[in-house]
């Protein structure tokens, strides 16, 4: 124990911690600011690209009427996503080369700077109503919930496998993350931004349990979540508080865009309308090149297509977890499961609200949606996860 | 403990990516199955009723010409104007409203009120013509609207000469759907197919720039080419409307001329009839002041349809009526071809015949008349013993033969059927009534295709209004078959029954039809009513022309005739069909061949003596057999009335002015009807203008003027001519 308290008094020593754990008398290493001791998983790599291509495929075919209507120029959208595709391929694979473990060093910066642009997005003027972006004049718009889930991930990877073994009582393994994801949470949801609220909470707490708190903390928090949620559904009418998302999602048909989602799904069939054939993508669907890219892919891809992509989906949660459960470390191990997670959840919720199966909240598809900071973090830490690759030991092909 | 720890990591590391894999994704596949595979294709109905936009193209109905290629009724372009509600803002609502209620005249609050509501589609004005359209695109234009006002093409139906052929010719609707006539019976074709364009539209309903179009074009109605003559027609109408008024008709009258050989209808008319243009209208004026009148609206309403529905009746087709002695001609074709009768079989008529214990009157005691002769007379007691030397079974046979048992099959809407009775349903009095024209009602079109195979040769043909159909490129696509149905009676039958009728409307009871240079074959009619209107007769008129090789029948029809000639059909119809067959039968092509008699009674021409002397003027009138009355004090003519070379009549009066000055004088027109010839010639002479005799007077001292062609009391040169018809006031059935 008193070893492991020196380690963790060395923070970010990582080394230490890890080398103890796993390769018990083996001399620490030394600096080193890349780490290519061996190649990265291809197989995830792949994966990555795969879903890219398909993602910049589907958006162009989604975007292009919405983009001439809107922007009055067919390519708006996708001439942007291919630029930030491209710097987010250079940033995965320069992040790839890059040691992770310096990721111990960053996690308290980060997370301070994303709590500083979750305030500063508050005070900033919002046209439409909520504070999500921060415009940087040519080169679009900066989301800095983006960056807040990504420092929470890095935070918690960071603590946990820090206080890995103090994980099951309230000090190490409940008080610190509560302290961390309370102020990020409360900014998020002052934005208003609830999807991005609801990930960032469900990643804490997929996190923390992976982590090893006790099951009796989860049992309690998913009997307030259900109460809350039973709640709201009862409730929705009267408490006028989830603007109507309730309703929307007990009535599908009552609401335009889940109503023209549907329609765009249903449309596609078995076999899809073809590539580029979708028409609900012509201002029926809402912003079809974002939150409803998934309805054209339905739509122009069929069942078939459809299947295709969400098996993309968790074949990389799986490999990516698969990496991860392998890492030469704990910290490795939880930074990879918590961004691999973070692009699984993000697509099944996705995916669940475009189909309606849960209530609608704007949440982006990876890959597929238009939004240039969420591609290039998106491809930035699936960079990390294959750096995390480099040092696990799981089968390279 | 750290081994057992990490082990626990791994286990929950796995079940959350289990959760979210089968728990998670797991549901949505089942969703994705669920919409795409079981709902889909209703999905996918609700998503194409959404996006796709099926506008209507609208085809161009067929225009209808007369047989030289005339346009009776065609069809112009017009529009619609459309106003888009979901597509007005608010802050445009007022200026819309505004510019359109100024451009259409609607009331702007109408206009505001329609533009609120939740629809795309509103039509504020249908049919306007093209220079509202002009209007309202300009409005646009100035105004910079883009959306919320449209127009859409259509098309309405003009009829150029107005009341003309209006019977034949029917209407259409609204929506361009024929309600009468040939614009009813050959809706379908006239129609054509209208098209479809349907385009993919986006949410906010302009159309997709990008792609899909399907256009499903229309196809243009196709024409029809009728058998109505224009000129014809006019002849036709012109003298009906004519008899109409002079004979106070009270309800109604008609006439049809018909091509005898190939069942053509040259003209058709009805009067008291409508405007095709304004269907809706009550056209004749005292009736609809009478309407107007009437406070109970349901009663008012009552009122209105009933007079609707009388205007656009057909009486040709529609009507039934007792033929009376024009069915003569049916009977006695029956009888001479069953050669029961000649020519020369004597009959004796001592004014009435017993039948059982009926006593059925003639109209005069003819005694001893040949069957010839009892034609001529009309006699009834010649026919009701005709009759019963048929008997009841060929009676029947040649009733049913002449096509009276079935409907002609005329291409029209609302043919009639007749009623009658059957051979084995005929008492002898039956018998003897139908023998002469009463007891079975027919309808005028039935009538007139018998007197046709009576004219032919024998063949009863089929009377039909259109010759040809025409796509809108002109290609034939259908032509009227002009073959008879059957033969009836044999040439030999034909040819006697026409010399017979010739006599009769020559110096018979029809001869108020007899029109000098031309042999026209007649048979006069008077009906009782029975029924609700017993009382009043219906008096008809039905010939042919010319014997030889007859060409052309015609009908003519009043109903309920109350004027100065009576209700006879000799003197109420026959003028009626004199007037129209002395024009149509030249413009026909059927030149007059005068016998000697008919030339001495013929007008002359007069002779140009204007700039003569008035020496040598008053020479050259005297040897053209006229005399002379001369208007001023000069030496030489400056003018004469008739102008040279005009119609005068036999010893007529040439009026010669020998100045200026005298040329002006007129002269009143004297009322020259209801008179005998000489008393109209006196009064003429008198007044100083010319008269010009038609009808029955040139075969006839029995006869009295029936008609003028200018008014009395109108101010005329002195010598004009004035034409008088002549008709006999017999009482003649």
């Amino acid at each position: 124990m008193t070893n492991e308290s020196a380690a963790e008094r060395r923070a970010p020593g990582w080394s230490a911690d890890r080398a103890k754990e796993q390769h018990p008398g083996k001399k620490r290493k030394k600096f080193r600011v890349f780490s290519a001791r061996a190649g990265m998983d291809l197989p995830f790599f792949f994966l990555v690209m795969t879903l890219l291509v398909i993602g910049l495929v589907m958006l162009f075919s989604a975007s292009y009427a919405s983009a001439e209507y809107t922007q009055g120029d067919s390519y708006y959208f996708i001439k942007r996503q291919l630029g930030f595709a491209v710097l987010g391929v250079a940033a995965m694979i320069a992040l790839s080369f890059f040691d992770y473990h310096h990721f111990h060093k960053f996690a308290f910066p980060i997370l301070l700077i994303s709590i500083a642009l979750l305030g500063i997005v508050l005070v900033l003027p919002a046209p439409s109503g909520v504070h999500r972006w921060i415009v940087l004049g040519p080169l679009g718009q900066f989301q800095p919930s983006e960056v807040a889930k990504l420092a929470v991930i890095l935070m918690f990877a960071h603590l946990i496998s820090l206080n890995f073994s103090k994980m099951d009582t309230v000090k190490s393994g409940i008080l610190p993350y509560l302290l961390i994801l309370l102020p990020v949470c409360a900014l998020l949801f002052k934005e208003p931004h609830v999807s991005a609220t609801i990930i960032v909470l469900l990643l804490g707490g997929i996190m923390l349990f992976i982590g090893g708190v006790k099951l009796r903390w989860f049992v309690g928090a998913f009997g307030a979540i259900g109460a809350v949620m039973v709640y709201l559904v009862a409730f929705s009418k009267k408490l006028n508080y989830t603007g109507g998302r309730i309703e929307g999602w007990l009535d599908p048909f009552s609401t335009w865009q889940t109503r023209q989602s549907l329609y765009a799904i249903g449309s596609g069939g078995l076999l899809g309308v073809g590539i580029g054939q979708s028409r609900q993508k012509y201002l029926w669907l809402p912003e079809p090149e974002n939150d409803f890219v998934f309805s054209v892919v339905c739509e122009e891809l069929g069942f078939i297509g459809a299947l295709i992509v969400i098996a993309l989906f968790v074949m990389l949660v799986w490999r990516g977890v698969s990496i991860s459960l392998r890492a030469k470390d704990k910290f490795g191990m939880l930074l990879g499961v918590g961004l691999v997670l973070q692009v699984g959840l993000q697509a099944l919720l996705n995916i669940a609200v475009v189909t309606n199966t849960i209530p609608n909240t704007g949440i982006s598809l990876p890959f597929f949606s238009y939004g240039g900071t969420s591609l290039v973090i998106l491809l930035a830490e699936m960079g990390i996860v294959l750096s995390i690759s480099r040092t696990s030991s799981a089968e390279k092909t | 403990m750290a081994k057992g720890k990490t082990v626990r990591t791994w286990r929950r590391t796995v079940l959350i990516m289990a959760l979210l894999v089968v728990g998670g994704f797991g549901a949505v596949i089942f969703t994705l199955a669920k919409l795409q595979l079981i709902e889909g294709p209703k999905l996918q109905q609700l998503a194409t009723d959404q996006q796709l936009k099926d506008t209507t193209l609208t085809a161009k109905r067929g225009t209808i010409y007369d047989c030289n290629m005339k346009e009776l009724a065609k069809s112009a372009t017009v529009w619609d104007v459309i106003l888009e509600p979901a597509y007005i803002t608010d802050q445009d609502r007022d200026l819309i409203a505004t510019g359109l209620s100024q451009i259409l005249g609607i009331p702007k609050d109408d206009i505001i009120k329609r533009s609120q509501k939740k629809s795309y589609y509103e039509i504020i004005q249908s049919k306007v013509e093209e220079d509202v359209r002009d209007k309202v695109l300009k409005f646009k234009t100035d105004n910079k609207i883009t959306s919320g006002i449209r127009l859409e093409e259509d098309y309405k139906r003009y009829y150029p000469y107005g009341k003309f052929a209006a019977t034949v010719l029917g209407f259409t609707g609204t929506d361009s759907q024929g309600l009468a006539g040939v614009e009813a019976e050959y809706d379908s074709q006239l129609t054509g197919t209208p098209g479809r364009l349907v385009t993919a539209q986006n949410a906010v309903g302009t159309d997709m720039n990008f792609q899909y179009e399907q256009e499903v074009a229309a196809k243009d109605g196709d024409s029809l080419v009728l058998t109505i003559d224009e000129v014809v027609q006019h002849y036709v109408e012109k003298y009906l409307a004519e008899g109409l008024a002079n004979n106070n008709v009270k309800n109604r009258g008609c006439a049809i001329a018909m091509n005898v050989k190939t069942g053509a209808i040259l003209g058709m008319a009805v009067k008291g009839d409508f405007d095709p243009n304004s269907p809706f209208t009550i056209a004749d004026s005292a009736k609809a002041a009478e309407i107007a009148k009437i406070t109970d609206p349901s009663q008012k309403s009552q009122a209105t349809q009933q007079a609707l529905q009388e205007q656009w009746r057909n009486k040709c087709i529609s009507d039934v009526y007792y033929p009376g002695s024009v069915f003569k001609m049916v009977t006695g074709s029956a009888a001479m071809e069953e050669k029961l009768v000649t020519e020369t079989t004597p009959f004796n008529c001592p004014g009435y015949l017993q039948i059982g214990d009926r006593k059925i009157n003639d109209w005069k005691t003819f005694g001893h008349l040949t069957f010839a002769e009892g034609i001529c007379n009309s006699s009834n007691v010649v026919f009701m013993q005709v009759g019963q030397m048929l008997g009841p079974q060929l009676l029947y046979k040649y009733f049913d033969a002449f096509g009276f048992a079935d409907k002609t099959g005329i291409d029209l809407p609302g043919e009639s059927r007749s009623i009658y009775i059957t051979a084995n349903n005929m008492t002898p009095v039956d018998l003897a009534c139908i023998s002469f024209g009463q007891t079975n009602s027919i309808t005028p079109i039935q009538m007139i295709t018998a007197a046709c195979a009576v004219a032919n040769g024998g063949y009863l043909v089929q009377p039909h209004i259109v010759s040809k159909i025409i796509d809108s490129s002109g290609n034939i696509v259908k032509t009227a078959s002009t073959a008879a149905k059957h033969q009836v009676i044999s040439k030999d039958t034909s040819e006697r029954m026409c010399k017979i009728l010739q006599q009769d409307a020559t110096t018979g009871t029809a001869k108020s039809g007899y029109i000098a240079g031309y042999r026209i074959c007649g048979k006069t009619g008077t009906s009782e009513k029975q029924g609700q209107a017993k009382g009043e007769y219906i008096a008809s008129y039905c010939g042919f022309a010319p014997e030889e090789d007859p060409q052309i029948a015609m009908l003519v029809f009043y109903d309920e005739p109350h004027g100065p000639n009576g209700y006879y059909g000799s003197p109420v119809a026959g003028p009626t069909f004199l007037a129209a067959m002395s024009q149509i039968l030249p413009y026909i092509g059927v030149e007059p061949q005068y016998n000697s008699d008919e030339l001495a009674k013929l007008d002359g021409k007069a002779p140009d003596v204007t700039g003569k002397s008035l020496d040598d003027a008053k020479n050259a009138v005297a040897k053209a057999n006229l005399s002379v009355k001369v208007y001023g004090e000069g030496k030489t003519v400056v003018s004469q009335v008739p102008a040279p070379g005009k119609s005068i009549p036999q010893k007529g009066t040439v009026v010669l002015f020998t100045d200026s000055g005298s040329a002006s004088q007129t002269v009143t027109v004297p009322n020259l009807v209801n008179l005998s010839l000489s008393e109209a010639n006196k009064k003429a002479a008198e007044a100083g203008v010319n008269i010009s005799i038609t009808g029955a007077a040139l075969t006839s001292s029995n006869a009295f003027s029936s008609l003028q062609d200018i008014a009395p009391d109108t101010k005329v040169a002195p010598g004009t001519v004035v034409t008088v018809t002549f008709s006999e006031k017999n009482q003649v059935l």
